[in-house]
């Protein structure tokens, strides 16, 4: 795998962070997000559900090796292949085989992050195969060349009129930045696409191992199109998306959605059982299930396993402050937010993203809105050990070790608060605090201390 | 291609040596704290509710003469509307309505494996369903046609009241999970994004318009 901009966190952000008009549209679209959510969840008990939740993921990865296998059974008996692939290479060649074997030229997909962590499409278009994507905010992403910067809303960062414009460019349709007519134009390009391609790609949010269903969990239709109006249907997924019954969706399905977008139940749940079946008269003639590894496996039985949890609703980002400001892309990888800084350096290689445990206030609301109990900051934190023992977090640890040391001795916390009452407000600190300074005013010291005014009204120092 | 099914299920194997097995006990309790009474008024004003707080339309009618008159009502007279197999079997008087003012088409004169550009050219269909769920207004499908239904713009789905679950607690059991269909579909409400500043926009890729017809059998 190519070098992975992760690595440069600290240099992305900073750019990310300048951009006022990015922060302004990141800003707005997650707090109505993240209001959204807390209103749907008024008819149904969360903690009760999130309990359930993460007790049945519990059980599914303690029992992974039996599921899988469960999983893959059932699946056969649907008409289904199952493919298991260790890295993306090995994913990425399976399909490409398949679609060759079909002599397939165009293919229609939708969301899934699996494929964007195996970098499937560049890798398909490489071949000469052309890989549509169909889910709105994708397709915007995909014409501007871009990389999605949010796990459930890939073009959060866009305002309308870039768009107008992107598309106006791009498929020459006329430049109006209303957003039901730049919808309905993308409708009509993609749908001549979804008519003529034939083979369609998708992710799944679930397996089912006691019945071998797929499931896949969208709002616009498209998935339900590519996973229906194709010959051939290629899932990619993780292997730990299994869970054991289809009763458990009760769990997951009331969690999913509200926590994603606030909806009660997300628009299309498509429950798909395999390729057509004898009397049905469309529908795929194969369905193909590529499980990948790519790194989740050894994350089992360590003190990072309860990140395979996660069914990436994408709440934690919304309510991120750290996200709020620096936007998806900041974060250098396709996973972004506090659950991205976990799974990018788990994935990857703490080496391919050395800085992205640093990358949060620790202030918890990650870990309150995680509908299946995840405790994000905590394991942020323990990551940092991980990555730099001790935090040897350069200026960070300084400060603290310093900290410590002057409130230890009154003496020299007398000197340097004094100190700080001279200095403060002079030209050169603005300077080298210019990081803070330049966002917000640095507080005033009062000329004199309590201590000073307490001895001079009487008092005893 | 060979796969690395061993490989991984033996990676699995050997870092949870050693580790717990967890075998969680489902709490059986429905996790809602409010639900419509058990009879049908109720649970038809909750799933009304619902699906019309997302832009579809539910109603409730004594014939299917009267859902002829509804659809015919709801679709111009130039429409063409495909008719799935179920409902011209369950519904025949009102197909045989329906298509005295209206251009039908119906799923029986499509062959296995049929052009999907046939299944695109319709203004509306159709379906029946397999069950509907009050809790959130959701219209569960099971067809032998999946593309008709994906690609109308306007979708009409005939409910018997008989049909109607309280909540997704009675959908999501053995007796939907096993269906032998290749294909189940929950939908709810209109096909939407809000992709673009978040700015919700009806209609996609998915049916604009959802009507869901129940007939008081
Ligand atoms: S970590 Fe929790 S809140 Fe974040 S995306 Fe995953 S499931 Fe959602």
């Amino acid at each position: 795998m190519t070098e992975l901009k992760s690595r440069n966190f600290k240099r992305l952000y900073k750019k990310e962070i300048a951009d006022q008009k990015l922060r302004e549209n990141l800003r707005k679209a997650t707090i109505q997000a993240s209001g959204k959510r807390n209103d749907s969840f008024s008819e149904v008990d969360f903690v009760f559900l999130r309990d359930e939740a993460k007790k049945i993921k519990q059980e599914s990865i303690s029992h992974l090796n039996d599921l899988l296998s469960q999983f893959e059974d059932n699946a056969h008996e649907n008409g289904c292949t199952v493919f298991y692939a260790e890295s993306p290479e090995k994913a990425n060649a399976y399909i490409l085989d398949v679609a060759r074997k079909h002599e397939i030229k165009k293919i229609v997909k939708s969301k899934s992050m699996v494929t964007e962590e195996i970098q499937l499409v560049p890798f398909l278009e490489k071949y000469g195969i052309e890989t549509v994507e169909t889910d709105l905010g994708e397709y915007i992403i995909q014409l501007a060349g871009e990389t999605p910067s949010h796990i459930t809303a890939p073009a959060i960062h866009k305002s309308r009129t870039e768009i107008a414009r992107l598309l106006h460019e791009k498929i020459g349709i006329e430049q109006n930045d209303d957003p039901a007519f730049l919808t309905g134009e993308a409708r009509r390009v993609l749908r001549e696409k979804f008519l003529s391609a034939e083979m369609g790609i998708s992710g799944a949010n679930f397996l089912i191992a006691e019945n071998g269903a797929v499931v896949v969990v969208e709002n616009e239709g498209n998935a339900r199109l590519s996973t229906s109006a194709v010959k051939v249907h290629v899932i990619v997924t993780g292997i730990e998306k299994v869970i054991p019954k289809f009763s458990d969706l009760r769990i997951f399905m009331r969690l999913l959605g509200r926590s994603a977008t606030g909806q009660k139940l997300t628009s299309y749940v498509s429950l798909i059982r395999g390729p057509r079946k004898e009397k049905e008269k469309d529908g795929p003639e194969e369905v193909h299930i590529v499980l990948v590894d790519n790194g989740r496996s050894r994350l089992l039985g360590t003190d990072h396993q309860e990140v395979l949890h996660c069914i990436r609703c994408g709440a934690c980002l919304n309510v991120c402050p750290v996200y709020r400001s620096i936007g998806g892309h900041a974060y250098g990888s396709v996973y972004p937010g506090p659950i991205g800084s976990l799974v990018t350096p788990l994935f990857f290689g703490p080496e391919n993203a050395p800085d992205l445990p640093f990358a949060s206030s620790l202030c918890g609301s990650c870990t309150e809105v995680c509908p299946v109990g995840i405790g994000i900051h905590h394991q942020l934190l323990s990551m940092r050990q991980e990555i730099k023992p001790g935090s040897k977090h350069g200026l960070e640890s300084f400060v603290f070790r310093n900290f410590r040391k002057t409130m230890l001795r009154p003496g020299r916390y007398k000197l340097l608060t004094r100190l700080a009452r001279v200095f403060s407000s002079t030209s050169i600190v603005r300077k080298i605090l210019k990081g803070w300074t330049g966002y917000r005013d640095l507080p005033q010291l009062p000329s004199r201390s309590f201590r000073e005014i307490y001895k001079s009204e009487g008092g005893k120092g | 291609m060979t796969d690395d099914r061993e490989k991984i299920l033996a990676a699995i194997r050997r870092s949870l040596r050693g580790t717990d097995k967890f075998d969680a006990a489902r709490n059986p309790a429905s996790p809602l704290t409010s639900m419509p009474q058990g009879d049908f008024e109720s649970q038809f004003g909750k799933f009304k509710a619902e699906l019309e707080s997302l832009g579809g339309l539910a109603e409730a009618l004594n014939s299917d003469a009267d859902a002829s008159e509804f659809i015919a009502e709801h679709t111009g007279p130039a429409s063409s509307i495909f008719i799935y197999n179920e409902i011209a079997n369950l519904h025949r008087s009102l197909v045989e309505s329906l298509s005295e003012s209206r251009h039908v088409r119906f799923g029986l004169e499509f062959p296995v494996g049929y052009d999907k550009r046939d299944a695109a050219a319709f203004d509306a269909a159709v379906t029946g369903c397999a069950a509907c769920v009050a809790e959130t207004g959701t219209v569960v499908i099971r067809t032998d046609m999946r593309l008709p239904a994906a690609l109308a713009p306007k979708l009409f789905v005939v409910v018997d009241s008989g049909q109607l679950l309280a909540s997704l607690d009675e959908f999501f059991t053995d007796s939907f999970g096993n269906t032998d269909a290749s294909n189940l579909f929950l939908i709810t409400g209109p096909s939407r994004t809000a992709d673009i500043e978040k700015q919700l926009v009806k209609g996609v890729h998915g049916p604009k318009e959802i009507v869901v017809l129940f007939i008081n059998q």
